[in-house]
């Protein structure tokens, strides 16, 4: 696979970031084009890749101006949702994704919950299974 | 997503959103890494269905002349 392009300046960070995204474009170019009997040249997958991680750019400083306007540090899932405000399919897409989520994180806490019961014996508020099972923040 | 299993990895959208921040202040919740690692994936995914879309012949190769044909509108979805 050709190395992705670099502009000067760019650090050895940006560049593996770069070569990561690569990599999963690639990826999921492969499945696409191994479902149909087609290939990607390289340059496409390179383009694609390229438009991706510029993408993100855009993407990061939204995100901070959302969350930053809901006066957080903390990046969370509504303001993920705005990004996708600009197309209806796109953004119910990503509410139920969403919604998914939100979904697995209850079970999860309500396992968790459970299982602090069965071991103490006696019932356990709710915060402190949701402190127990906390989503820390990535960053 | 409908028929691809491949997919951005969570401590890889993290890092490549904190490039770009202006704030050192600002996190990012491991929902919102997922939500939007799956933001990434269909804007991917997209790209693809749109280069091939825009195939005029069966062409049995993808080139970037097809991908600059979707360009304007696949970013004015995003």
């Amino acid at each position: 696979m050709r190395a992705p392009s670099c502009r000067r300046g760019d650090g050895l960070r940006t560049w593996r970031l770069k070569a990561a995204v690569h990599y999963t474009v690639g990826c999921l170019c492969e499945e696409v084009a191994s479902d149909r009997e087609i290939r990607f040249s390289k340059q496409t997958i390179a383009a694609i890749s390229e438009l991706t991680f510029r993408q993100c750019e855009n993407f990061a400083r939204d995100l901070e101006m959302f969350a930053r306007h809901a006066k957080r540090s903390t990046i969370n899932m509504e303001d993920v949702k705005l990004l996708a405000r600009r197309s209806n399919s796109l953004l119910k897409y990503i509410t139920e994704k969403s919604e998914e989520l939100a979904q697995f994180n209850s079970e999860q806490r309500a396992k968790k919950r459970k299982k602090l019961e069965e071991e103490n014996q006696e019932p356990v508020e709710p915060a402190e299974a949701a402190a127990a099972e906390q989503d820390n923040p990535s960053l | 997503m409908e028929g691809t299993s491949g997919g951005f990895r969570k401590e890889l959208v993290g890092k490549l959103l904190q490039l770009h921040f202006k704030d050192d202040k600002t996190k990012v919740s491991g929902d919102a890494l997922r939500l939007t690692a799956d933001l990434l994936k269909i804007f991917v995914v997209a790209a693809i269905r749109s280069v091939r879309q825009a195939q005029a012949e069966d062409l049995a190769l993808v080139d970037v002349d097809q991908l600059e044909k979707v360009l304007p509108q696949l970013l004015l979805d995003f």
